[in-house]
């Protein structure tokens, strides 16, 4: 008999959840002790699921100040991001004051670099101008030669120390 | 005159948000009590989920628009709190017992709570598909179609997984 209740396992338990059953089901509980039985425990485990289910999410409610807790959240929040934005511009306005200062400070730095002292600009011009005394030596009379071709009755060896001394 | 001030505060995240807040707080809460089995911890993370929500609502100010966006936030809100539980919980076990959880308030009777903490542990074993649409099915205002929207699948197929996790607690639940 056991093993000829095998085939009714799952057709109890979908009874047991929905309390639908076939009619050739209908017709071996009223022969069967032992499925009657077991639908009945199955039922009455289903009625303790059913209690207890709706407890997993319905077990508790939200506290009864939430919605003013939320709120007041939402505006602290609302606040802050005013106040991070309002130092964000803070940050850009300062950075493009720092800018300005940058600029207005060159161009007047350039200003009085145009203001400069005579002395100064003569000592200046005398550095720029001023060539290291090897300059000279390094001006070989065989540049002079090299530069230029000799006329016609010249030598190769008469040269000029004209440009030597000017220096 | 009237109609500017009116579409003004209309603008003003604060006065339609009030009653979106009013609307769904109930239900976003049972989400996040359903999966952290907590006042607390739901109370939290419904809190975050609003907040988030704020944030956004010029793109959320529809009832519709609203509802769906906040229930999704919040499961994941929830599911991410309890991950991070549960990682913890595994690294700390090796020299902590594990604590029971936290007395449910619902649950008026001694044995109703022990059978109900018996009832989260098996929910706990199935199968994660089958528990997610569990869960969000037994908050109250959740349809199939709703759970569906959460999850991202057909309300069809939430209804046959609730069942087949019925059934498969109504084996473990003696
Ligand atoms: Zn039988």
């Amino acid at each position: 008999m056991k093993n000829a209740c095998e085939r009714w396992k799952d057709q109890l338990r979908e009874t047991a959840l929905t309390g639908a059953r076939t009619p050739q089901f209908a017709e071996h509980l009223q022969t069967c002790a032992n499925c009657s039985a077991e639908l009945r425990d199955l039922e009455a485990r289903r009625a303790r699921l059913d209690t207890l289910l709706p407890l997993v999410a319905q077990g508790a409610e939200p506290p009864a100040d939430f919605r003013a807790r939320v709120l007041a959240a939402a505006e602290a929040a609302g606040k802050r991001r005013r106040v991070r934005r309002w130092q964000a511009w803070t940050l850009a306005g300062a950075a493009a004051t720092a800018a300005i200062v940058l600029v207005v400070g060159a161009v007047l730095h350039r200003g009085t670099t145009g203001k400069i002292q005579p002395e100064g600009l003569a000592a200046a011009q005398k550095l720029a101008e001023w060539r290291a005394p090897s300059d000279s030596l390094l001006a070989t009379p065989g540049q002079e030669i090299l530069r230029t071709t000799p006329k016609l009755g010249e030598s190769y060896l008469n040269v000029p120390m004209k440009a030597v001394e000017e220096e | 005159m009237s109609t500017l001030i009116a579409r003004a505060e209309a603008h003003s995240p604060a006065v339609g948000f009030g009653e979106r807040l009013a609307e769904n707080q109930r239900r976003v809460f049972q989400i996040a009590y359903s999966v952290l089995g907590n006042s607390a911890d739901a109370e939290d993370v419904a809190q975050e989920a609003f907040l988030r929500a704020y944030q956004k609502f010029d793109s959320l100010r529809e009832a519709e628009k609203f509802r769906a966006w906040v229930n999704r936030i919040v499961f994941r809100l929830a599911l991410n709190r309890k991950r991070g539980y549960r990682r913890r919980l595994e690294r700390d076990t090796a020299w902590q017992s594990m604590e029971s959880p936290a007395m449910v308030d619902g649950a008026k009777e001694a044995e109703q709570q022990v059978m109900l903490d018996r009832l989260r542990k098996e929910i706990e074993r199935l199968p994660a598909k089958l528990r997610s649409v569990l869960l969000l099915s037994l908050v109250e205002e959740m349809d199939a179609a709703d759970v569906g929207v959460v999850l991202g699948i057909p309300a069809g197929t939430v209804r046959s997984r609730v069942h087949t996790a019925r059934k498969l607690l109504l084996e473990v639940m003696q």
